[in-house]
């Protein structure tokens, strides 16, 4: 995992970088994300992150990860692979509504009045699950007062650029440029850098 | 000046050391005894510390600074969300508390961001009970000189800054701990150790700074005594909460509310005198708690004054005014 850093203060790029690193072992995401560039402008009240996930699971259908049978008119789920568990839980509520799933063991589910064949052809798309756990670890980094965000979302790539004011068109358009690299993967290849923010404000 | 120690040793012959503590003006702030082991928080008289030394070498104990004993920090972050909580503010706080300090942990309701930072007049109010504040900030100079400086601007007690980027100076603050910005993990390596041994280093000396303060206008009676003599009573033995009394450098929380041991509070007798007209008692912020404010002995003086004066006035008041007549005839 590369992670790039360009911004007005050396020792914040330094700490920022860090602290995306743990925030990132924490939840168990340093496999998940191919690389990331933080562009860190305190002064003009701007924090850009922009993050490459590597590519996630294929779908898969609920058969290939749980068995299905019926019992009683209701379909009787009993988890094989435990790892789809969280998602495959999350999916039936979903679909059918919580008051509708039950929950009898870790890996039992019962889904009342629910046939076997509707269960059996839902997919879960771990894709999901893995953005939404990225969106979690950028949050945790981006500065608490800086609540005014516009996001953008590429098949693997995620940028939310965030300010605490209004969001100015130049914010907008240098979150797009960075997105734009990362998305063709400039700089990936490279080792973790600060670029120096004079050199920046010239693209700018 | 006082100053407080923490034996650490056995039980046996104990007592020969309370006695000494009381025979040379100190005391015992707090006893903790486990099986045959015991430690006790002193405060004596700083001239007689020898004594104490080789009280301490005969009973086969040792003494330990405890800088920061008696008295209570804020440690106050921009917020309470996890951006700034649990690391590095409990880490600090929990770092204070090897020192002897009484710490509380406490964050902004907008103390956020950069320009909408800000910080009440109650929570100054509710900061200003405790004897010093801690406040620790982000990874960004640009912000904290600019904006988050404010957070801590007229606030009356000793305030440390703690903070990531070296920053040379700080206005508004008597103390500055620049290496300490933002974390995310506890700090247990060995420079980050070293830094929070700074920061306690530096709220010591801070705390020194408001003790030779306190000591230009002692006080009247030392909050410790005063500790001792309400420990008795029936309300505050009753109190469940944990340290039911507090000591601040200039008086003590008691953590009873105000409308139940007030009139207690105030009938205690201190040498003579009761404990209201020697201290200010008032409610704190800190709900259910009492705070009692020890007069200086400049302000009892002056209180004893006015309270003559007013005498004399009504005693002239209470003359009949033929006699005053007859007394101007020569």
């Amino acid at each position: 995992m590369n992670i790039q850093v360009e911004g007005s203060e050396e020792y914040g790029n330094d700490v920022y970088v860090e602290l995306f690193e743990r925030i990132l072992i924490d939840l168990g995401l340093t496999n998940r994300v191919e690389g990331a560039k933080l562009l860190i402008y305190p002064e003009k009240h701007l924090f850009i992150v922009t993050v490459m996930m590597r590519q996630a699971r294929t779908s898969v259908k609920v058969s290939e990860v749980a068995d299905v049978s019926d019992r009683d008119g209701n379909a009787y789920l009993v988890i094989r692979n435990e790892s789809y568990a969280p998602p495959l839980l999350a999916l039936l509520w979903k679909q059918f509504g919580r008051e509708r799933i039950e929950q009898l063991s870790r890996l039992e589910i019962l889904a009342h009045g629910i046939t076997v064949g509707k269960i059996e052809s839902l997919q879960i798309s771990p894709g999901e699950e893995l953005r939404k756990e990225v969106l979690d670890a950028v949050w945790r980094l981006l500065p608490e007062g800086f609540k005014v965000r516009h996001n953008l979302f590429d098949k693997n790539v995620m940028t939310i650029i965030s300010t605490e004011h209004t969001m100015e068109e130049e914010f907008v358009q240098m979150g797009k440029r960075a997105h734009q690299q990362m998305v063709k993967g400039i700089g990936l290849d490279e080792g973790t850098e600060v670029v120096d923010d004079e050199e920046d404000e010239s693209d700018v | 000046m006082y100053e407080v120690l923490m034996f650490d040793g056995g039980v046996y012959r104990i007592n020969e050391l309370y006695e000494l503590v009381e025979d040379i003006g100190g005391f015992v702030i707090q006893k903790t005894q486990i099986q045959v082991m015991i430690t006790v928080t002193i405060a004596i008289p700083a001239e007689d510390r020898p004594v104490i030394e080789a009280k301490t070498r005969e009973l086969g104990g040792k003494l330990i600074e405890v800088p920061l004993a008696g008295t209570e920090i804020a440690v106050v972050g921009p917020t309470l969300g996890r951006h700034h909580m649990p690391h590095p503010i409990c880490d600090i706080a929990e770092h204070l508390r090897k020192y002897g300090a009484i710490t509380v942990v406490m964050g902004l309701a907008r103390g956020k961001g950069r320009q909408t930072a800000q910080i009440s007049a109650d929570e100054k109010a509710f900061i200003e009970e405790y004897d010093a504040a801690v406040f620790v900030l982000g990874n960004f100079a640009d912000c904290i000189l600019k904006d988050k400086v404010r957070l801590f601007e007229r606030i009356e007690v000793p305030v440390a800054v703690v903070c990531g980027p070296e920053i040379t100076e700080l206005p508004s603050c008597e103390a500055l701990v620049c290496g300490i910005g933002r974390k995310v993990e506890r700090m247990r390596r060995a420079e980050e150790i070293a830094k929070l041994e700074e920061t306690a280093r530096a709220v010591q000396r801070i705390v020194e700074a408001r003790k030779e303060e306190i000591d230009e206008d002692p006080l009247f009676v030392h909050p410790a005594e005063v500790k001792q003599r309400i420990e008795n009573l029936e309300l505050v033995q009753q109190s469940l909460r944990p340290a039911p009394i507090v000591l601040h450098l200039d008086g003590l929380r008691v953590k009873v509310p105000i409308d139940m041991v007030k009139n207690q509070l105030c009938a205690v007798d201190i040498y003579g005198r009761k404990l209201c007209e020697i201290a200010n008692i008032s409610p704190s912020r800190l709900g259910g708690s009492t705070m009692v404010h020890i007069l200086t002995k400049a302000q009892v003086a002056s209180k004893d004054a006015q309270a003559l004066s007013q005498r004399a006035i009504q005693t002239i008041g209470a003359v009949p005014p033929e006699s005053k007549a007859e007394a101007k005839q020569p």
